[in-house]
């Protein structure tokens, strides 16, 4: 290597140095409590699916009765794990691949205050019995503001990043987060201002709830994921995007697919009656967007399978990546009107969609995104290969149950449901041992991120190794038998011994 | 940022392997990252333009289900009448009794024509809107009724007070529901006639209405007590008889 090549990329890896270093807290903090708001989260989902198999299970608490223990579990879902994740991801990415460092961690840490604020005073809210009943919108009105305005105050920053950016390339990831980034807002607020300051016809105002909840998947969550995947992908294994054009035809078809979907969950309602046609049609053509990406992605990254079996990063992300390739076909699946959307309208299915694209796709590359983040805005390396693979193999085993017994299980309850002649008890009967397994799921993946929530509070507080090397799934023969031994003391590596991680 | 080796008083190879020491050491994450690179030309796999194909066919075919997507009357049905379940013989609504079936006619248009005024007790307001209440002309003949529904009424009302003016009412009203407000007046509020205002007896309230010599005014309690303080003509019906509660038809036990 000549002294030039080796300077000038030193001099890259000092810059990209400054840029973790300057947004260590911020993203930090978006991580930390974006884990415990899942835990929480995962906690209120337990109590929410005990009680539709066991109505008894608490049923002293009118403050944890089922209408308000659910909502609880989805918004603490969303707005406190899925959001805050989404903006590390956001934040970092978008400084990394603009190459600025990041000049308002305080601004950014204080919206991150303020944004927590807001879904702790929500879920009070919800569970004292002030939610608005809007699914995915039940914190009391006064919140979404407050939302929108903490939201304004952590992204501006990415976007005068990406304006001042160094002439050039634009990358893939940096496309999917402008959209993300530009499409939120636009949701967010067409949906709060025609629900909460203009409400219309109650029947139209359900349907915008239910474009709202689409939307939020398609247009923010997803391409959050898929623009860290794609940054990923080629980041840990060193090759470049398996096709430029096919990248294109994800993006392209996911800007246009979108927006249409969503309505269909008011097929039969007396709405205009073309939205839900659209939306069913729309919503099964998000196979596409979703299959472009993963085969792009997968075709990056299962060329070196010895890399995938050793970064925790790569194996969340193609984890994640199968959750994708999954809502995929469960969006052609649960979306036929003449056939299956009848029984998924009001049943479990609907459901298992959701936690199957929140937490079976985008969280899944959210972890990735953070077991790669992490040691580099801490300067630390993982503690412990033990504890990713625990959060791995119990959120894996965890969320297929959830996904696969909800989606089949709400059809079986649909099926009850439509049976008409006979008493509801059949539709609750059908859906009992599903629910009973979604309990025993949620208790698995509730184990498996307390471990990772005390990971990444040790590693906020740089209790993480000192080290060269990188904690991998695998150990590797040349560096030693396992995360405690050789490889975790500094001086015995020296330069030139670093891995590619 | 300083790096060692913008000292020019050292050797520049010398200080590039420290600076590297240096990156290694404090940068080590950053220091051994891939570059990323997007400019692959891998050809789009014909599975997967064939799976998107089979998948555009499909949410073809979901539009196409649809039918005819702009349709005002594919939304909203006129005269539209749930098929009844297959393998069972759907007979419509449950009958109801005649009386019950007149009466929750009459409150959907009590609510909607008298409630403002009269009050949802029908007490009025003592001031300018009578009580109906016990009220002679409400309890009494039949014809003076509908003909102050139908036509509203100035002047003093049957206890001698005069209250405001009430306006007609019988703009774009079917038999059915003048039947059934009066029914339900009648026998509602702690009036209770016990009798059934029928639709015939209504149809002919319409065309005594519309043959008044001052058609198009108000009622007054001298043209009333001249010419309408009768019954209308119609055979009674026993309140007990079953009937459809939608067409109000007689219907047979289920």
């Amino acid at each position: 290597m000549s002294s030039a090549i080796q300077n000038s990329s030193d001099q890259d890896a000092l810059l990209r140095a400054g840029i973790d270093r300057s947004l260590r807290h911020p993203v930090m903090f978006f991580m930390t409590s974006g884990a415990a708001w899942l835990a929480v989260s995962i906690v209120l989902g337990i109590i929410a699916s005990a009680k539709v198999h066991s109505p008894g299970f608490m049923s002293g608490c009118a403050w944890l009765d089922y209408g308000r223990v659910f909502p609880s579990h989805i918004n603490a879902l969303i707005y406190g794990w899925g959001f805050q994740a989404a903006f590390a991801v956001i934040i970092w990415l978008m400084a990394r691949l603009s190459r600025k460092e990041c000049t308002s961690a305080g601004i950014i840490l204080t919206a991150g205050h303020i944004w927590n604020l807001g879904v702790s005073l929500g879920l009070v809210g919800i569970l004292s019995g002030n939610g608005t009943g809007m699914p995915w919108m039940e914190f009391p009105s006064f919140v979404w503001p407050v939302f929108l305005v903490s939201y304004t105050a952590i992204v501006i920053g990415s976007f005068i990043q990406f304006r001042v950016r160094p002439e050039g390339h634009v990358y893939i990831s940096q496309w999917y987060l402008l959209a993300a980034m530009v499409w939120f807002p636009w949701v967010f607020i067409t949906a709060n201002t025609l629900l909460h300051c203009i409400p219309g016809h109650p029947l139209m105002a359900a349907g915008i709830n239910a474009w709202y909840r689409s939307a939020l998947v398609f247009l923010f969550f997803t391409p959050v994921a898929l623009a860290a995947a794609y940054y990923l992908a080629p980041k840990v294994t060193g090759r470049p995007v398996f096709s430029y054009s096919l990248a294109k035809l994800g993006f392209w078809s996911l800007a246009i697919i979108g927006p249409w979907a969503g309505m269909q969950k008011l097929m039969g309602a007396p709405i205009p009656f073309f939205l839900p046609y659209v939306g069913a049609a729309a919503t099964v053509l998000f196979f596409v967007p979703a299959v472009c990406a993963a085969v792009n992605i997968l075709r990056t990254t299962l060329s070196s399978p010895a890399v995938v079996a050793s970064s925790p990063s790569l194996r969340f992300m193609i984890t994640g990546i199968g959750g994708l390739i999954l809502l995929g076909l469960a969006a052609v699946w649960l979306n036929l009107p003449g056939s299956t959307l009848p029984l998924t309208q009001f049943s479990l299915s609907g459901y298992g969609f959701e936690i199957l694209a929140i937490y079976g796709f985008f969280s899944f590359v959210m972890f990735g995104s953070v077991y790669f983040i992490v040691p580099r805005v801490t300067g630390r390396e993982w503690l412990s290969r033990r504890l990713i693979k625990i959060h791995f193999l119990f959120s894996v085993y965890g969320i297929i149950t959830v996904a696969a017994v909800a989606l089949f299980g709400g059809l079986q309850q649909g099926i009850g449901q439509e049976e008409w002649q006979q008493p509801w008890q059949g539709a609750a009967t059908r859906a009992y041992p599903y629910a009973v397994a979604t309990t025993i799921a949620w208790c698995f993946i509730l184990f498996s991120n307390v471990f990772f929530f005390i990971h990444l509070a040790l590693m906020w507080l740089r209790l993480g190794r000192r080290s060269l090397h990188p904690t991998l799934l695998v150990s590797d023969a040349h560096h030693g038998p396992g995360p405690h031994g050789e490889e975790g003391d500094i001086d015995n590596a020296g330069p030139g011994h670093a891995a590619a991680h | 940022m300083s790096l060692p080796n913008q000292n020019p008083d050292l050797e520049e190879s010398i200080n590039v392997s420290e600076a590297h020491e240096r990156v290694i050491r404090e940068a080590a994450a950053c220091a051994r990252e891939n570059r990323v690179v997007d400019n692959g030309i891998g050809s789009i796999s014909i599975w997967a333009l064939i799976a998107c194909g089979v998948v555009l066919l499909i949410a073809g075919g979901v539009l196409a289900g649809g039918g005819a997507l702009f349709s005002y009357k594919a939304t909203f049905r006129e005269g539209y009448v749930r098929a009844s379940a297959p393998g069972t013989a759907d007979s419509g609504p449950v009958p109801k009794e005649a009386l019950a079936a007149y009466m929750a006619k009459g409150a959907k248009i009590y609510s909607a024509k008298c409630n403002g005024c009269h009050g949802s007790d029908a007490k009025g307001n003592g001031s300018t809107y009578p009580s109906l209440v016990g009220s002679a002309w409400v309890n009494g003949e039949t014809e003076l009724f509908a003909m102050i529904i139908l036509n509203g009424l100035q002047g003093p009302v049957s206890d001698g007070k005069t209250y405001g003016v009430m306006p007609a009412q019988g703009v774009g009203m079917a038999p059915e529901d003048l039947a059934g407000i009066m029914t339900y007046v009648r026998n509602n509020f702690g009036n209770a006639k016990g009798d059934v205002i029928t639709t015939d007896m209504a149809k002919a309230a319409l065309e005594i209405s519309a043959a008044r010599k001052n058609a198009g005014n108000s009622a007054t309690s001298a043209e009333l007590t001249a010419d309408h303080l009768r019954a209308l003509s119609g055979a009674m019906m026993d309140p007990k008889t079953l009937l459809d509660p939608v067409t109000l038809a007689p219907a047979k036990a289920p």
